[in-house]
C-alpha cells in the first residue's frame, strides 16, 4: 500500500520480488545494493537461514530522490522462494504496491515456476489482490543457463498478464536494473490512478533498449487467452497445499479437489499424535481432547448433567470402555476383569464372559458398587460410549494397575489414570474398606444388577446375572468350609460347656 | 464514487501535515512519562509515519520494516494458536529494549527503551497513549478519501525522469 506522508514529504511503496527458490531474487536486490548511488540506497537487511537461504525476506530501500517536492522512496523485498515458507511469503506481501516475479529459466524449473507463481496468486487473492490489476514485471534469469527454454516458452507458460518481461542474469547484474526501473514507474503511475497502468509510451521505448520483450499480441478476433491455455493453471497443486501451514483452512476461490487433499492429510497427522495409544502416559486432558477430536462420543454424557467431580468420572468411565472392549474383540482377557463392572455396570455384560477366577470379596463387592455406579455416572452412559468409541478405543489398551486402582475407590480421579503398574500395591490395600461399604447392602443388589444389566446390554441381559452364579459357588465353598469347622467346634465346646453345667444343676438339685 | 473511495482508501495510506502533528504530540507526551528513547509510528506495511524521541544509530527504514515482519509473524502465530492477533510483542535486550503495541487496524507503535526506565512503566503508558493514537488514526481512516492522492500532476512524469537519472 502506497504511503503518503505530507508531514514528511515522502512516499513510501512496497516492492517484493518473487519466484521459486534459488531463482536469483536475493540476488536481484544484492546486485541493486552494489551499483545503486550511495545516496539513493539503504542498508540491505537478510533475514536468513545459515545457508544463505532466505528465512524471511531481504530488504533494502531505495531512495528515488526528490520527485515533484516529495522524497519517493521504494522498499525492495524478497520473499523466501522454498515452498516450504508459504506463510512467511504471504507476510511479506501485505501492502505490497508492485511485483517482481524471477522466473528460472532453465527447462527443468519449469514446474517450481508454474508452482510459485499459482503461489503468487492465491497470496495476493487474500489480501483482495490480483495479478491482473498489480503492477507486475517479470524478469527471466539465468539466461546464460544451457537448458535455458526459449523466451517464447517462457511468455506463453508463465505471462497470462502480458506483463512486461525481460531476460536477465542476475550474478553478472544484467538485466536487474530494467526490471527495477520497468516495475517502479508502473507503481508510480499506479500512484496516481490506485490501479493498474496503461503500459506507458516512454517506458515502452526505454525497454527496447534494454532487453524488454514485447508480450505477444492477443489476436483481436480470437478467444483472450486463458490461464489453461498458458499453462498456468490456476488451481493449486496439492503439494504447494501440503506445504503451507494453512492446510486445513478452505481458501476462497481454490479448487475442491485441492482441498480435499488437504483433508485427506490433515487426518493421519491427527490420528499420530504423540501418546495417542499410551493412555496410561497421557494427561486426561489430552484423552479427553483427543477422543473429542475423533468423535463427539464424550460429549453427551459429560452434558447430562451429572453430579460433581463428573468429568472424572467420565474419563474412567472411557477408560473402562476401552478395556473392556478387549475381551469383545476377541483380545485376552484382562486380568482382574471383574472389577470394572463394579464401577460401570452397564458394562458389566461382556465382561461377564470373560472366564477366570473371581475372587470372592469381588462377588460380594460389586452389587453395592453397581448401584453406586448407577447414581454417579449416570445410566445412559455406557451403552453410548461403548457404541462411539470402539474404533479409538482399541487404540488405548488399560494397564491392569489402572483398572485395579480405579475398582479400590468408587470414583476414580484424574490422578488415577496415569498409575504405573509400581502403584498397585496400595491400590490393592484398599479393597478391604470398599468391600466394607458394600457388605451393608449385599441383597438388594441383586434386582439392580440385571436390571442394569438390561439397559446395558439389551442383547443379553437377563442372562448376566444367573450367568455369574455357576463361577461363584464352587470359588466360594473353600473359604466357608474352615469357618464351618470353627464354628462347629466352638458350637461343640459350647454345647459340652452348657452340658456340663446343666448336669451339674441336675445333680446338685438331685 | 463510493467504490473509488473505498479503493483509494485501501490503497494509499494518506497522512496530512496536521494529523502527524496530533500523533507528534501524543508520542512526546507518551516518551516523556514512560521514559523511553524514542517510539516510531509504523504502519502494518513497514512504512515509517513518524519518529520522536532520539535518533538511533541503525537505519530507520530498515527498522520499521523488521518491526512489520515481526509483528506479522507474529499476527500468523496468534492466528495459528486461536487469538485473532497479539496485541503487543515486546523484546527484551542487555541496554536496549523494544515494545511495539498495535494500534488500531493498520499501525503499529514502536517504543525503544534502556535501563532509565523498565517495561512495566512503558507498557503502562503505552496503553492509553495508544488508545488515543487509535482515535486519531480512526478519524483520518474515517475522512473522506481525496478523490485524488494530492501529489502534483506531473508526479509521475517527474518520477520516469528521476528513474532515468538514477539507473
Amino acid at each position: 500500500m502506497v504511503q503518503i506522508n505530507f508531514a514528511q514529504k515522502q512516499v513510501n511503496a512496497k516492492v517484493v520480488y518473487y519466484g521459486p527458490g534459488m531463482s536469483g531474487k536475493t540476488t536481484n536486490l544484492e546486485i541493486v545494493h552494489q551499483r545503486a548511488p550511495t545516496p539513493n540506497r539503504g542498508d540491505l537487511t537478510s533475514i536468513s537461514t545459515d545457508g544463505d537461504r532466505t528465512l524471511f525476506f531481504d530488504f533494502m530501500p531505495l531512495d528515488l530522490g526528490t520527485v515533484a517536492g516529495m522524497r519517493t522512496c521504494f522498499q525492495l523485498y524478497t520473499v523466501p522462494g522454498q515452498v516450504y515458507y508459504n506463510s512467511t511469503r504471504k507476510l511479506v506481501l501485505q501492502g505490497v504496491d508492485g511485483v517482481v516475479f524471477v522466473a528460472d529459466s532453465s527447462a527443468s524449473m519449469v514446474e517450481e515456476n508454474l508452482e510459485s507463481m499459482r503461489n503468487l496468486e492465491q497470496n495476493l487473492a487474500e489480501y483482495g489482490k490480483s495479478l491482473a490489476t498489480m503492477p507486475l514485471i517479470i524478469q527471466f534469469n539465468k539466461r546464460d543457463l544451457p537448458d535455458a527454454l526459449p523466451v517464447e516458452e517462457l511468455q506463453r507458460l508463465l505471462n497470462p498478464y502480458n506483463a512486461p518481461c525481460f531476460e536477465a542474469i542476475a550474478n553478472s547484474g544484467q538485466g536487474v536494473f530494467p526490471t527495477l526501473k520497468a516495475l517502479a514507474a508502473r507503481v508510480l503511475e499506479s500512484i496516481h490512478t490506485g490501479s493498474r497502468p496503461a503500459p506507458a509510451a516512454g517506458i515502452q521505448a526505454g525497454l527496447t533498449q534494454t532487453g524488454f520483450h514485447q508480450p505477444p499480441a492477443i489476436p483481436a478476433a480470437g478467444a483472450p487467452r486463458t490461464l489453461q491455455q498458458t499453462g498456468y493453471n490456476p488451481a493449486p497443486s496439492i503439494p504447494m497445499q501440503q506445504s503451507a501451514p494453512q492446510q486445513g483452512h478452505p481458501q476462497q476461490g481454490h479448487p475442491q479437489p485441492a482441498l480435499q487433499g488437504q483433508g485427506v492429510g490433515m487426518q493421519p497427522a491427527m490420528a499420530m499424535q504423540p501418546g495417542h495409544g499410551q493412555p496410561g502416559m497421557m494427561s486426561p486432558q489430552m484423552h479427553q481432547q483427543d477422543a473429542l477430536s475423533r468423535t463427539t462420543v464424550h460429549a453427551p454424557p459429560m452434558q447430562g448433567g451429572m453430579q460433581p467431580g463428573m468429568q472424572s468420572i467420565s474419563m474412567g468411565g472411557g477408560q473402562q470402555q476401552q478395556q473392556q472392549q478387549q475381551p469383545m474383540h476377541g483380545q485376552a482377557p484382562i486380568q482382574g476383569g471383574m472389577q470394572q463392572p463394579m464401577q460401570h455396570p452397564g458394562m458389566m455384560h461382556p465382561q461377564m464372559q470373560v472366564p477366570g477366577p473371581i475372587p470372592q470379596q469381588q462377588q460380594q463387592q460389586h452389587p453395592q458398587m453397581q448401584q453406586q455406579q448407577l447414581q454417579q455416572t449416570g445410566y445412559g452412559y455406557a451403552p453410548q460410549g461403548m457404541g462411539g468409541l470402539q474404533p479409538g478405543m482399541q487404540m488405548h489398551p488399560a494397564p491392569a494397575a489402572t483398572m485395579a486402582q480405579q475398582q479400590a475407590q468408587a470414583q476414580p480421579n484424574l490422578q488415577m489414570l496415569r498409575v504405573d503398574k509400581g502403584q498397585a500395591g496400595p491400590a490393592a490395600a484398599q479393597k478391604p474398606r470398599a468391600v466394607a461399604q458394600a457388605k451393608p447392602a449385599p441383597k438388594s443388589a441383586a434386582k439392580p444388577t440385571s436390571k442394569a444389566a438390561a439397559q446395558a446390554a439389551p442383547s443379553a441381559p437377563a442372562e448376566a446375572a444367573p450367568r455369574i452364579q455357576p463361577r461363584n459357588q464352587p470359588m466360594a465353598t473353600p473359604g466357608s468350609g474352615k469357618k464351618r469347622l470353627v464354628y462347629a467346634g466352638v458350637f461343640v465346646v459350647i454345647a459340652l460347656g452348657v452340658g456340663a453345667f446343666v448336669a451339674k444343676m441336675v445333680l446338685s438339685v438331685l | 464514487m463510493a467504490m473509488m473511495d473505498q479503493k483509494l482508501r485501501s490503497e494509499r495510506l494518506v497522512f496530512y501535515e496536521k494529523d502527524v502533528q496530533r500523533i507528534d504530540e501524543e508520542i512526546d507526551g507518551l516518551l516523556e512519562l514512560s521514559g523511553s528513547r524514542c517510539a516510531f509510528l509504523i504502519d502494518r506495511d513497514g512504512h515509517l509515519v513518524t519518529r520522536r524521541g532520539d535518533a538511533v544509530q541503525s537505519s530507520l527504514e530498515s527498522i520499521a520494516a523488521l518491526v512489520a515482519g515481526s509483528f506479522a509473524a507474529t499476527r500468523e502465530m496468534a492466528r495459528l494458536l486461536g487469538e485473532d492477533e497479539f496485541s503487543t510483542l515486546s523484546h527484551q535486550g542487555e541496554r536496549e529494549s523494544i515494545q511495539i503495541s498495535l494500534v488500531g487496524e493498520r499501525a503499529l507503535l514502536a517504543m525503544v527503551f534502556d535501563q532509565r526506565t523498565n517495561l512495566g512503566m512503558v507498557r503502562y503508558y503505552a496503553v492509553e497513549s495508544v488508545r488515543r493514537l487509535t482515535e486519531i488514526l480512526t478519524e483520518i481512516d474515517g475522512r473522506e478519501a481525496p478523490t485524488s492522492s494530492g501529489l502534483a500532476s506531473d508526479f509521475s512524469a517527474s518520477a520516469a525522469e528521476a528513474l532515468d537519472r538514477l539507473f
